[in-house]
């Protein structure tokens, strides 16, 4: 994983935007996929975004190391279109040192290890293969390809033939040739042209069509996996190459004729057994109209994802802006499969009557979502767990109110969303950099690790909370300031409004006796933050 | 290095120089020092580039995003320790290079370079004044015995590095002081002798022998030297010019630069008389070929009073621009206006001579020049073709 670090400073108005995150909370890099920990989460990962845009298609990038092979044949059994295999050269110029150099192994390892795995496991043709670090020639391209791969990625060489001089200054904003800047100033001084790269790729293809006709190869489908075409230089004879054994890497499988070398087939994403079709069918008043509808559906575990493809195909027609809210309503009733909401966009209010999985809210793009315990039913929602872990990864924006408490990391990245729950996990909030979460319950370990922007609210009830954070840069206040008090107020009448909490109504109803109870977490650097951004808007006045 | 957004809040300023009227009544030099935050803010014009194209640009190698940001820092001893790793001696570099790492500046994609020429002179004047430059003599000897044959910059610079190294340096020089053309070809109105005298002095506190006045092949054998030392280094100049191959370049009147130049800065260093006295007072003076040697001989024509100066190139003029087709960070070949240019010489482009005119006791009295130019063909170097 290559570090880019965007630290505060660079992350201006224009690019906060961009990454849909706070101006001047720098965005800590790596991004640790705190919604990845095994091959299922993947999995999910992988239908989750196929269901968000069911014509792109999903690429994994995996560094090439050790028993990357293992890590592939998952991935495509996970149904990933394409794996690709990165190599340990390269980086942005704004990667620092430790992340440029041997994070990882060169291309050629990985795509040899990949290659053989998945061929040996016939599950070569269902997948694409590519491989990227530093490819710069045609006979980069030639190797690759004879190793096992068809799609071949380029960044460093047509940079620079568009103009980059390797400053590596691409964090400080300061690039002299006006490539990796916002400052207007700078970004005049751009002279490169389309035609530059185009002409730079007419040299690879060149060169690459040289080496095929040598080889007698007329396609790239021909030409993937021929590793046999390839030996190692005899002339070089140095004691430091002496002890290399090259045929592992130049190792043909032994695989039964007719086994597939390159990607021939598509994955089954089995997308289109979603109910949501059935859902957009029954919406499109709303969808093309904007007409408010209100329409009713069972739900059970096996229907993930739920929200992404409607979201999808409201966004076609209205962009990121979606519908005016609450204008389609979707109530549900049963246990929700994973990723509900997932993507979800403005317009939509999804309720759940009944309970919900991991990845509740999954990168929320403006919806609401709102899980209660059913009417008729008896436990006690602050002391019961109503949906799974990860919830809220990721979100940009949105509400969500949960009648319950939530599994582990709640809110991890959210950059936007506004969120109140009964009690939640461990590692709650950790990497957030924008949004609200109100806690009205317990919160599990490691709170705030990394939180570098939003405001939580946690109703300390016992004073153990402090113990449960781990970040010295969080301020622990009380909550004090009027418009502090106000959203605190507005957030928990909109969640017992939602869901008839009754933990949200004993808080309303002795409302001066709670309010010091609650902590206030102000991250520092959104602090500094919102003082620059006051700071700016004074200025413009 | 330097400050980070330097470039994008200073300009480049370099040192301008006295009036002309001022300076051709003189052979001193005439730049006006800048002060030292004027100084600094050029050193933050330095761009901490990731790949410092300057180092390629710069033949010796000089470290230069790193004095620039010593200099931008204000540690002017460390930048000059800087300097000195990888130069002998800068203050003669810093007045004469043509300074090619300023065409490889980054910065110079599309601004003015960095004024990395001028830091360092500044660098090394500083360290001059402060007395930071001393004799750094080797601890110990190695009683090996070099001999190093001729005193120019390479020698000087031979000499120095095979001293520190420990080894014992004598230095042969066949005109009376060493130098070779620093001292003698270099006017002193682009770099005074006395610049080279106070490094000579730490050459010598070092421990350096200097032998002048002794042509090796003449005056001692090259077997002589190989028996007397451990080793030589050949480090002399060529003293045989090209000639005009036309007709009339005998005449009295065509007269060679390095007969001219040195016998000046001979004149400026204090010899009274000459056995042929080569002066441009009052003449009509052409000085064919464009380029520096050129310029010195128009600047020293104009101080010594010559009537006109006029300056023929073969090459048709070029833009003050990069030519395209010298692409950024190689070395251009972009009209360049010398000081001396700009003391009153009419300059003429595109021009070949002919031939020499002479009356019929072999004085100079004119010359048949043609207009020509380049036929540039693909593949071959351009061919000259006269202009009818």
């Amino acid at each position: 994983m290559k570090v880019v670090n965007y630290l505060g400073p660079k992350v201006n108005p224009s690019i906060a935007k961009t990454r849909n995150s706070t101006p001047y909370v720098g965005l800590i890099s790596p991004p640790p996929h705190h919604d990845i920990y095994s091959i299922e989460d993947l999995s999910q990962l992988i239908y989750d975004l196929k269901s968000a845009n069911r014509e792109a298609r999903i690429n994994v990038k995996l560094v090439s190391e050790v028993g990357v092979g293992t890590v592939a044949a998952g991935v495509s059994k996970a149904k990933a279109d394409v794996v690709l295999i990165s190599g340990f050269d390269g980086g942005t110029g704004a990667s620092p040192l430790t992340s440029l150099k041997h994070a990882g192994l060169p291309w050629e390892l990985g795509i040899a290890e990949a290659q053989q795995t998945l061929v040996m496991n016939d599950l070569r043709n269902r997948i694409v293969l590519e491989c990227d670090g530093q490819l710069k020639t045609g006979r980069d391209v030639a190797v690759a390809c004879l190793l096992g791969a068809e799609e071949f990625g380029f960044a460093t060489a047509p940079l620079v033939a568009s103009g980059c001089i390797m400053m590596r200054v691409c964090h400080l904003n300061t690039c002299p040739v006006g490539i990796a800047t916002q400052n207007p100033e700078l970004r005049k001084k751009f002279a490169g042209k389309p035609e530059h790269v185009v002409n730079y790729m007419y040299f690879v293809a060149q060169e690459l069509r040289e080496i095929m006709a040598q080889l007698g190869f007329r396609t790239i489908n021909e030409m993937v996996g021929q590793v046999q075409k390839l030996d190692r230089k005899k002339a070089i004879d140095h004691y430091k190459s002496a002890g290399i054994d090259l045929t592992p890497i130049l190792y043909q499988v032994d695989v039964p004729a007719g086994t597939k070398f390159y990607n021939t087939q598509q994955q089954t994403h089995d997308i289109d057994k979603s109910i949501e079709f059935e859902i957009i069918a029954k919406a499109n008043p709303s969808l093309f109209r904007k007409e408010k509808l209100t329409l009713e559906f069972p739900i059970k575990n096996t229907d993930r994802a739920v929200g992404a493809i409607i979201s999808n195909e409201i966004s076609k027609v209205y962009g990121a802006q979606g519908l005016p809210i609450n204008t389609l309503k979707l109530n549900f009733t049963g246990s929700a499969g994973q990723s509900f909401g997932a993507f979800a966009t403005r317009g939509l209010t999804m309720t759940v009557n009944g309970n919900t999985n991991d990845y509740l809210g999954k990168g929320l793009s403006g919806a609401k979502l709102v899980i209660k315990v059913p009417e008729k039913c008896t436990i006690v929602p602050e002391d019961n767990v109503i949906t799974g872990n990860v919830t809220l990864y990721g979100a940009t924006a949105g509400r969500a109110y949960i009648n319950g408490r939530a599994g582990e990391r709640f809110c991890v990245r959210n950059s936007g969303a506004k969120a109140v729950v009964e009690g939640i996990g461990d590692h709650g909030c950790e990497y957030m950099t924008g949004g609200v979460a109100v806690i009205l319950g317990e919160v599990g370990r490691n709170f705030g690790a990394g939180m570098s922007g939003g405001i939580a609210f946690v109703y300390d009830q016992n004073g153990t909370f402090k113990k449960k954070c781990n970040n010295t840069d969080l301020n622990l206040l009380e909550v004090t300031e009027d418009n502090d008090i106000k959203e605190l107020k507005d957030l928990i009448e909109s969640h017992y409004n939602s869901t008839l909490s009754p933990l949200a109504q004993r808080i309303l109803e002795k409302w001066e006796d709670c309010l010091p109870k609650f902590v206030k977490v102000l991250p520092e650097e959104y602090k500094q933050a919102l003082l620059r951004m006051e700071r700016e808007k004074l200025e413009t006045i | 290095m330097g400050k980070i957004t330097g470039f994008l809040e200073f300009d480049r300023k370099v040192e301008s120089y006295a009036p002309v009227e001022e300076r051709v009544k003189s052979y001193h030099e005439f730049t006006v020092p800048m002060n030292e935050p004027e100084l600094k803010d050029q050193g933050a014009r330095c761009m901490d580039c990731g790949i410092p194209f300057c180092h390629s640009g710069c033949p010796l190698g000089n470290l230069i995003p790193d004095f620039n940001d010593a200099v931008y820092r204000g540690k002017w001893e460390k930048a000059a320790k800087i300097l000195h790793s990888t130069n002998n001696f800068p203050e003669f570099t810093g007045r004469l290079c043509p300074a090619p790492c300023e065409e490889a500046c980054v910065l110079g994609i599309n601004e003015d370079p960095v004024t990395i020429e001028n830091i360092e002179k500044n660098i090394v004047e500083t360290a001059f004044s402060k007395g930071w430059i001393v004799a750094e003599p080797p601890e110990n000897r190695t009683d090996k015995k070099v001999a190093v044959v001729g005193s120019g910059p390479a020698g000087l610079a031979a000499a120095q590095q095979l001293n520190r190294a420990g080894h014992t340096v004598t230095v042969f020089e066949r005109d009376e002081k060493p130098g070779g053309l620093l001292r003698y070809g270099i006017p002193d109105f682009k770099m005074e002798k006395n610049v080279i005298d106070r490094r000579l002095k730490v050459l010598e506190e070092e421990g350096i022998e200097f032998k002048c006045g002794i042509n090796v092949g003449k005056d001692i054998t090259g077997q002589e030297l190989q028996n007397d030392f451990d080793a030589v280094v050949l480090s002399g100049g060529a003293t045989i010019r090209r000639n005009l191959p036309i007709e009339g370049a005998d005449l009295k009147g065509v007269v060679q630069a390095m007969d001219f130049l040195p016998q000046n800065n001979r004149r400026v260093d204090g010899v009274k008389s000459f056995e042929n006295e080569i002066l441009a007072t009052g003449k009509d003076v052409i000085v064919i070929g464009g380029g520096d040697t050129g310029s010195d001989c128009i600047g020293t024509s104009i101080r010594h009073g010559a009537t006109s100066v006029s300056n023929f190139e073969i090459m048709p003029m070029s833009t003050t621009e990069r030519p395209e087709g010298q692409p950024w960070p190689f070395w251009p070949m972009r009209l360049k206006t010398s000081t001396s240019h700009k003391e009153g010489a009419e300059r003429f482009f595109s021009i070949s001579t002919k031939k020499f005119l002479g009356d019929k006791d072999g004085n100079l009295t004119g010359l048949i020049t043609s207009q020509v130019e380049w036929i540039k063909t693909p593949g071959q170097r351009p061919q000259l073709k006269e202009v009818p």
